[in-house]
């Protein structure tokens, strides 16, 4: 059974994890543009907003997800 | 409150209720009448359909539709199989007639309809709240228009409710061995109809790991096990092809405006249910225990996230509908049985809730239902109701026709019902065909099938492949610089660039019909026109 905190972490590596392609995207410029394009934007938005869920999960402990 | 408001609110309540009820069954009537109207269409009502039909064609006949595009006629399926396969059966009743894949397809969405009413009851009890949940399905504007289409969307569909509701069951005591493996069938029927059902493979699986990991590894284990099996099975079989026209040649363009536009569309026609499925979601996020209905709602936007690939639109958010009906309907539920828990509250609460929600139920349906407004708007039946509504004039502009149809969505292709002109254009197109000295090379395949001929190439098909560089359109170019066609039927002109240049030196237009709202145009051969 997996708990909520554990649900939590698993989500805060997600969002980190897409945060981290979305600058490798950047970086090496294989989007269309230059900069942070419309969505890499959306994605770094939904990533935020999925460490912040992650976080509140990790703070409700052991309950069963 | 005092007791008469009580009754009173609860009396509201009641008439709201039958009202709400009496909507949404109209709205099955109107969806009923549209597939009726189509089940009598004998050619292409969306472009695609007849492909579909000679799918299912192939296979009755012992043959594989995962062929090779670049030699004669040109043509292989770019979906799964299992849609076409239900089809085959009816092909002994209707003939190689699109009433069999409509009706298969129409069939799908009631069956949809009855496990998410099934389902709701199941949890919730009562009788609005699952019926309404069910009916609401059907009338959703994008299950109205492709509902009763010779396409496999809503088959797809079908078999992820059906997955969902049985693997929801997986820890029932005596059952859930059983409910698991008829669940992973129904992932593997609804994968194996259409590719995009991933998403509810995901949510379903997630939903067992919850709760058991070693369970959903196993059971994802086995689900890949025998699905590549058979994607193995069926690559060999058709020397690669398979992979070719399922897997590579799906890859196309992707416009994330297109997305956002299909997401903005897709919230504000099912915003009540969209807001009471999230709401749902956050809820046992952080308060309960993740349900599959809840998981499944939140993958499924996923796959609406796929809709800004060319060729994509509206209907890769089906499942989305489907899962916000069946979770909206758990939230609604869930709601009003927390109303009877203050039953041990005060005086004053515990005689408000239940009174106050026997009204907030119906009325958010009320409030939901004109969202989603979609009837022809002629007739003695329907030109009155539209002009009540004050939607007669709000008309969608076709092509060539003014369609006698009103949608909330705005522009669309489908929905509105056909005319005797649309009949006599198709006679007219068919007559083309008939007497036409060489093959039609058609972008609909009915006009080649209604006359008894092979179908020749699947435009969309074709134009896939080769932006992914994968057609050699050498013999198709040739045998058009032959003009061995006798005809060509344009719609859409979806075809590879090579393609139409030389039916473009070749061929020149006789002829320009308006059907359905589109323009198909007529092109002969130069020898015919010279002569």
């Amino acid at each position: 059974m997996v708990t909520k905190r554990q649900l939590g972490i698993a989500v805060i590596i997600i969002g980190l994890l897409a945060i981290l392609g979305d600058v490798v995207v950047d970086l090496t410029g294989a989007g269309r543009w230059s900069g942070f394009g419309p969505l890499q934007q959306v994605g770094i938005g939904l990533s935020l907003v999925a460490i912040a869920v992650g976080g509140i999960l990790v703070q409700l402990g052991d309950r069963p997800a | 409150m005092t007791s008469t408001l009580s009754r009173l609110l609860k009396g509201l309540g009641a008439a709201l209720a039958v009202l709400a009820v009496l909507v949404y069954v109209s709205y099955l009537v109107v969806y009923v009448v549209y597939a009726v109207d189509l089940f009598r269409w004998p050619f292409d009502y969306d472009q695609g359909e007849g492909f579909e039909l000679y799918d299912a064609i192939l296979f009755s006949q012992g043959e594989w539709p995962y062929r090779d595009n670049a030699v004669y006629p040109y043509y292989a399926s770019n979906y799964p199989p299992l849609f076409h396969l239900l089809i085959v059966p009816l092909l002994t009743v209707f003939g190689q007639r699109l009433i069999a894949g409509r009706l298969v397809s129409f069939a799908a969405t009631f069956v949809t309809g009855g496990v998410i009413f099934a389902v709701v009851r199941r949890r919730v009890g009562g009788w609005l709240i699952p019926l309404i949940s069910g009916l609401a399905f059907l009338a959703s504007n994008y299950v109205y228009q492709i509902g009763p289409l010779c396409r496999m969307h809503m088959t797809m569909v079908m078999f992820e409710t059906l997955a969902i509701a049985l693997i929801a069951g997986f820890e029932h005591p005596r059952h859930g061995r059983r409910n698991l493996a008829l669940g992973l069938l129904m992932l593997l029927c609804a994968g194996y109809t259409k590719q995009m059902a991933v998403f509810t493979v995901v949510a379903a699986l997630s939903y067992v790991f919850l709760r058991d990991i070693r369970k959903a590894v196993a059971a994802g284990a086995a689900l890949v096990v025998v699905a590549g099996a058979v994607f193995v099975f069926l690559n060999v079989v058709t020397r690669g092809h398979w992979w070719v026209n399922i897997i590579q040649a799906n890859v196309n363009e992707f416009d994330y405006r297109q997305t956002m536009f299909l997401f903005g569309q897709w919230f504000r026609l099912h915003t009540v249910f969209a807001l009471l499925a999230a709401g749902y979601l956050v809820y046992e996020l952080f308060w309960d225990r993740l349900s599959p209905y809840s998981l499944w709602f939140f993958f499924s936007l996923g796959s609406g996230a796929l809709s800004g690939k060319w060729g994509a639109g509206f209907g890769y958010f089906t499942t989305a509908v489907a899962a916000a009906c069946l979770t909206s309907g758990l939230a609604l539920g869930h709601l009003r049985n927390a109303g009877d828990r203050f039953q041990s509250a005060s005086h004053k609460l515990r005689d408000a809730a239940p009174a106050l929600l026997a009204l907030l139920v119906p009325l958010l349906y009320l409030v939901q239902a004109p969202r989603m407004l979609h009837l022809p708007t002629s007739g003695p039946v329907f030109g009155s109701l539209a002009r009540v509504l004050g939607v007669a004039d709000e008309l969608i502009e076709g092509d060539c026709a003014t369609f006698q149809y009103h949608d909330a969505m705005g522009y669309t292709q489908l929905g509105h019902l056909l005319t005797e002109d649309d009949y006599a254009a198709g006679e007219e197109i068919l007559d083309y065909v008939r007497t036409a000295d060489g093959p039609a090379l058609s972008e609909e395949a009915m006009f080649n099938l209604l006359v008894g001929e092979q179908v020749v190439t699947n435009p969309t098909q074709l134009l896939n492949l080769y932006k992914n560089n994968l057609l050699d359109t050498t013999d198709i170019v040739d045998r058009i610089n032959q003009q061995e066609f006798g005809v060509v039927i344009f719609r859409a002109q979806f075809y590879p660039q090579p393609v139409l240049e030389a039916i473009g030196q070749n061929y020149q237009p006789v002829d320009h019909l308006c059907m359905n709202g589109f323009y198909y145009h007529i092109l002969w051969p130069h020898r015919i026109c010279s002569q």
